[in-house]
């Protein structure tokens, strides 16, 4: 309790401030990312839920036995059944080839439908699914069958009434090629339909939802009961590749939440010296008055735990706010309601306060312990007691073991630990040449008083590290603002204006010369591509199964149906490296193209056979050549060319991609009303997105730029007051000396405008140096260089030096020299 | 009550090893007080700390309530300090994050005395302070901080008390009133009393004066 008291004291002097400022600049960073990946993270897992419909599903070939349902419920499981099955439906008018969907009460059990009641009518949320005898269809099954809301359908055996427009399924899932339309009915009017017979394709499903111990129960259960006839669908299998994503970001954003603990324990490091130094005499004091050794660091050790204390709880305050606020700059791209915001957080920002704390200010502390109690009647004893060493050591432990915790991973600590001390040793250096060259340029001169005058050139050490410590906050903050928007010009530059931006698939063989002829009259010429769906079922004739791989991008690209193609020619966007290109040549024989990362991916070399299968037809043939491709082209291209006849057995459909000029808008509509199962997909919205994407990305990041701004800016705070006492005692000298207070606090500013100049230059020019390396090595562009961005960055350092500095340094300047006198300077 | 026997000083310099002073013999009893004298430089707060225990000796004993300091460490030293000494300084030495009541409550709350606030508000009132209790040292006069300091120094009613020129950086004036208040302390509590002092007429009021010259303790000004 002495130690809170003490606190508190200390704390009414001023003295510990700016120590608590930087505790709750780093807590605060920490504690918000944290939440902020939590809780986009479990959205993700509901996300992925969504996906499925349900937190577990069991696939069947048969139908699901009505036993396992009430067995499912009496766990205290919620089931819901569906069946998907291709049937054709038709009216009197037409016929088409559906994608039919049964569905149980209770259905979706995660996520929600969202259905029209008629064409052009508000989307709702429907309460239940289609009534028995009714059915709700996609839209553009309208116009296939030329049917209204409100009109019947046959499906087999049984009259289905459209009641309404399905417009958003959960678990319909991704990918656009060769999907019918959707055509979903109730449960119990299945069987009406007379299509369960022998033979028929229908994937039955059971869903479940309800607490994990009990979905384990019944799904261990099941498959030890049925061994291979089941198979378990988990969410997380639907929804890896984003929660790969998050957890990348979510690193990213803790490493950079890092740098700001890294730059505010540069403060903590200076205040608390400050702090100590101060604290010497005043310990000695105690410990001649009967304070021990253990007593003192005892004194010591508690101060920091209340500070960490009540500096952690604002901390993660203010980082409970910071991240709501980096939730709302990305709120457009987290469609999915956020699960409430957990208590680790707070543990881990209590967490990052006490390593701080031990890191930064505890060694520094704890050798006051050694204050020597002669120093009561010798001032000049105990004047090297702190050392410089041991606290610099233990700063450099600590941030190492964040740097692993964040990381999670040695490599990448280690690069990022490289990089950062790379960034610091350039800065430094920079800075330092340029610091001892105004010194030694002030010195030959004559008429340069002022200059040799100020703190800038007569405090070198200190300069510098204000220099660095802002310029780091500042180079992050150039880093996102200017640089990334310049990669992104130089990207978007890069796409020829004619680039394709247009799709055109699911083009029927039937429909193919008559969507080549319109395309022809509007002016478009362009190159259509056959295109297969198939499954990888084998390699080398030994089966392919998802969980043989590792990555998951292998995983899902052994899972789906993807895109296959053949042609005699290969694309100017396309270079073989391993190989022969079959050519025109007469070869009977069936081959294989394969592009490069996806043969790496999926584990295929030059000569392996692959076999693909697809609607019941299975095809094998030999890779006999890789590919390279230049997919920012925008072309279509695949990752598995065959050569022509491989895929012959196989049913196809084809697909074009054209610029399409804005003012030819027309043409695509006129396109779609003559064939309307052909889909077409603009890119150019995609580029958008990705561009959304990236800027909502960043601007989280740049808020976290803005706290390692502020954590410099702490630095420059506390690097001031470790040289107050001496601003103090030069302001009052050469007052007495006869300067004027006008010209003194025109040195201070003078000192202040050199320091922002050079951080700010120094960060625009490292920024953009960084942005030269990323464009080069990570994506081939030309960066430009632009002067522009030095100018820029030189005044904003400039500014905030100043403001910081005027503020934090008012007090020394404006000091009588009366009150100088009697502090004795 | 404190004892010194044999003891020595010496430092280690640039131009080689300094003795201090060699083999001085010194012997307080309870409720006395002794004033020692001398050139600047000649060794007097050096003294003083070894008999307090701040610091330990190159040769030589110092015992304090019957207990061998010498044969202690510092933290031992220390405990046997809390309580029994008190210490008035030339510069005061009152911390200046604190008031004049929590400089003067500080000792007591070391030594985890729950009635500290009371005891030091007493003490002050004692020097004449009551009425600046809240201020800080900054706030404060030369005189008035010197007061603090010697409430500081009495209010766990130390059985000797240490001063180390504790008039050097007051008036004529206002040293007379710090060292009226001293003595007045020595008188009622007993309180055995060592101070060094350049001021003939303050060593003039102890019961003993000695004169450290040349490295040893003379009972006359040469
Ligand atoms: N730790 C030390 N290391 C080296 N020399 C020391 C040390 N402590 C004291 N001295 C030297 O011993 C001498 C006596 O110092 P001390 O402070 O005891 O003198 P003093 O009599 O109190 O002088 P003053 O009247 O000026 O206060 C000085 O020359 C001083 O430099
Ligand atoms: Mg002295």
């Amino acid at each position: 309790m002495l130690a809170l008291r003490l606190l508190y004291r200390d704390w009414r002097g001023g003295e510990l401030r700016l120590l608590a400022l930087a505790l709750i600049i780093a807590v605060a960073a920490v504690t918000g990312v944290s939440w902020l990946a939590d809780r986009v993270a479990g959205a993700t897992e509901a996300r992925a839920a969504d996906l499925l419909a349900a937190d577990r599903a069991v696939e069947y070939p048969r139908a699901i036995p009505d036993a396992w349902q009430s067995e499912a419920e009496s766990r205290g499981l919620t089931t819901a059944r569906t069946a998907v099955f291709p049937t054709v439906v038709l009216n009197d008018q037409a016929s088409r080839l559906v994608s039919a969907k049964a569905v149980s009460d209770r259905y979706p059990l995660r996520g929600s439908l969202r259905i029209q009641r008629g064409p052009g009518a508000e989307e709702v949320v429907p309460d239940g699914i289609p009534a028995p005898g009714t059915a709700w269809i996609e839209s553009r099954l309208l116009g296939l069958l030329d049917v209204s809301v409100g009109e019947t359908l046959e499906i087999g055996a049984h009259t289905l009434e459209v009641a309404g427009i399905l417009s958003f399924e959960p678990d319909r899932g991704q990918g656009f090629g060769g999907l019918a339309p959707r055509l979903m009915f109730n449960h119990a009017d299945l069987p009406a339909t007379e299509l369960l017979g022998e033979g028929s394709r229908v994937r039955h499903k059971l869903l479940l939802a309800g607490p994990l111990p009990a979905l384990d129960g019944f799904t261990d259960q099941l498959v030890a009961r049925e061994g291979n006839a089941v198979e378990i669908e988990r969410p997380s299998e639907q929804g890896r590749g984003a929660s790969e994503i998050i957890e990348q970001a979510k690193r990213f954003l803790g490493l950079a939440a890092l740098l700001t603990v890294i730059v505010a324990g540069v403060a903590v490091l200076l205040t608390v010296r400050h702090y100590a130094e101060r604290q010497i005499t005043g310990v000695a004091v105690m410990r001649a008055i009967g304070a021990t050794r253990r007593q003192v660091l005892a004194l010591m050790i508690g101060k920091l735990l209340w500070l960490g204390l009540f500096a952690g709880a604002i901390g993660a305050g203010l980082g409970y706010l910071l991240h709501l606020g980096m939730l709302a700059l990305v709120a457009e791209l987290l469609d999915t309601r956020l699960p409430p915001a957990g208590w680790q957080p707070l543990a881990t920002g209590w967490l990052t306060a006490a390593a701080a704390l031990v890191g930064f200010a505890l060694p520094t502390l704890a050798r006051l312990r050694n204050a020597p109690p002669m120093r009561v009647l010798r001032q000049d004893l105990g004047s090297g007691l702190l050392g410089a060493g041991v606290p610099l050591l233990a700063a450099a432990g600590v941030i190492v073991a964040l740097m692993a915790w964040q990381a999670g991973d040695l490599r990448v600590t280690l690069s990022v630990l490289g990089a950062v001390t790379a960034t610091l040793a350039m800065l430094t250096a920079v800075a330092a040449a340029v610091v001892y060259g105004a010194r030694a340029w002030s010195r030959r001169g004559g008429n340069r008083r002022l200059l040799w005058l100020t703190g800038f050139t007569r405090r070198p050490v200190t300069a510098i590290i204000q220099i660095v410590a802002v310029g780091v906050g500042l180079m992050s903050l150039f880093l996102l603002a200017v640089v990334r928007n310049d990669l992104l010009s130089a990207w978007e530059s890069e796409i020829p204006a004619d680039a394709p931006n247009q799709f055109l698939i699911n083009i029927q063989p039937d429909e193919l010369d008559g969507v080549r002829s319109r395309l022809a009259e509007a002016q478009i010429d362009t190159r259509f591509y056959p295109m297969v769906r198939a499954r990888l079922t084998a390699l080398n004739d030994a089966p392919v199964q998802a969980g043989d791989y590792d990555s998951a991008q292998a995983r899902r690209l052994a899972r789906r149906e993807f895109n296959l193609s053949w042609t005699t020619e290969l694309q100017a966007d396309n270079r073989l490296v391993a190989g022969d290109w079959w050519g025109d040549v007469d070869d009977p024989r069936p081959q294989l193209s394969v592009e490069t990362d996806f043969a790496e991916e999926i584990g295929v070399e030059l000569g392996d056979r692959m076999t693909f299968s697809s609607g019941g037809q299975r095809v094998t043939a030999q890779v006999t050549s890789l590919r390279e491709v230049r997919w920012e082209s925008f072309n279509v291209n695949f990752f598995v060319l065959a050569s022509p006849g491989t895929f012959d057995d196989l049913p196809a459909t084809w697909l074009t991609s054209f610029h399409l000029p804005p003012e030819q808008g027309q043409v695509l509509n006129d396109l779609v009303r003559t064939y309307p199962s052909v889909t077409p997909i603009d890119v150019s919205s995609v580029l958008r997105i990705v561009r959304t994407i990236i800027d909502q990305g960043s601007s989280v990041v740049e808020l976290m730029a803005l706290l390692t701004l502020a954590a410099g800016v702490l630095v420059l705070l506390a690097a001031l007051q470790i040289t107050g006492e001496q601003r103090r005692f030069e302001s009052a000298l050469l007052r007495a000396l006869g300067a004027s207070g006008r010209r003194i606090r025109r040195m201070a500013r003078l000192e202040f405008w050199l320091v922002g100049l050079v951080a700010g230059g120094l960060a625009g020019l490292s920024a953009t140096a960084a942005g030269m390396v990323v464009a080069e090595v990570l994506f081939s562009l030309d960066y430009p260089f632009r002067p522009l961005t030095l100018v820029v960055g030189a005044l904003v350092g400039l500014v905030t030096v100043w403001a910081a500095g005027a503020l934090g340094a008012r007090r020394y300047y404006r000091a009588s020299p009366m009150r100088l006198l009697r502090e004795g300077g | 009550m404190l004892e010194a026997s044999a003891l020595a000083m010496r430092f280690e310099a640039p131009e080689g090893r300094i003795s201090l002073f060699e083999n001085l013999d010194l012997s307080i009893d309870a409720g006395d007080s002794l004033a020692i004298l001398g050139t600047s430089g000649s060794g007097k707060s050096t003294l003083l700390g070894l008999l307090a225990g701040l610091d330990l000796p190159s040769g030589g004993r110092v015992s304090l309530a019957g207990q061998d300091l010498t044969a202690l460490d510092e933290d031992e030293r220390a405990a046997l300090r809390s309580g029994r000494v008190g210490f008035v300084f030339q510069a005061f030495h009152l911390l200046p994050g604190l008031t004049a009541l929590e400089n003067v409550m500080l000792p007591a709350e070391l030594a985890g005395e729950r009635q500290a606030r009371p005891q030091a508000a007493a003490a002050l009132e004692r020097v004449g302070l009551a009425d600046r209790v809240a201020h800080y040292p900054a706030q404060l006069s030369g005189g008035e901080q010197q007061r603090v300091a010697l409430a500081r120094a009495f209010v766990s009613r130390p059985q000797i008390l240490f001063a180390d020129e504790p008039t050097g950086n007051l008036d004529h004036h206002t040293g007379e009133q710090v060292i009226d208040r001293l003595f007045a302390l020595n008188r009622d509590y007993g309180t055995t009393l060592i101070l060094v002092t350049h001021d003939q007429a303050v060593a003039g009021r102890c019961a003993r004066v000695r004169y450290l010259r040349d490295g040893a303790l003379a009972t006359e000004a040469g």
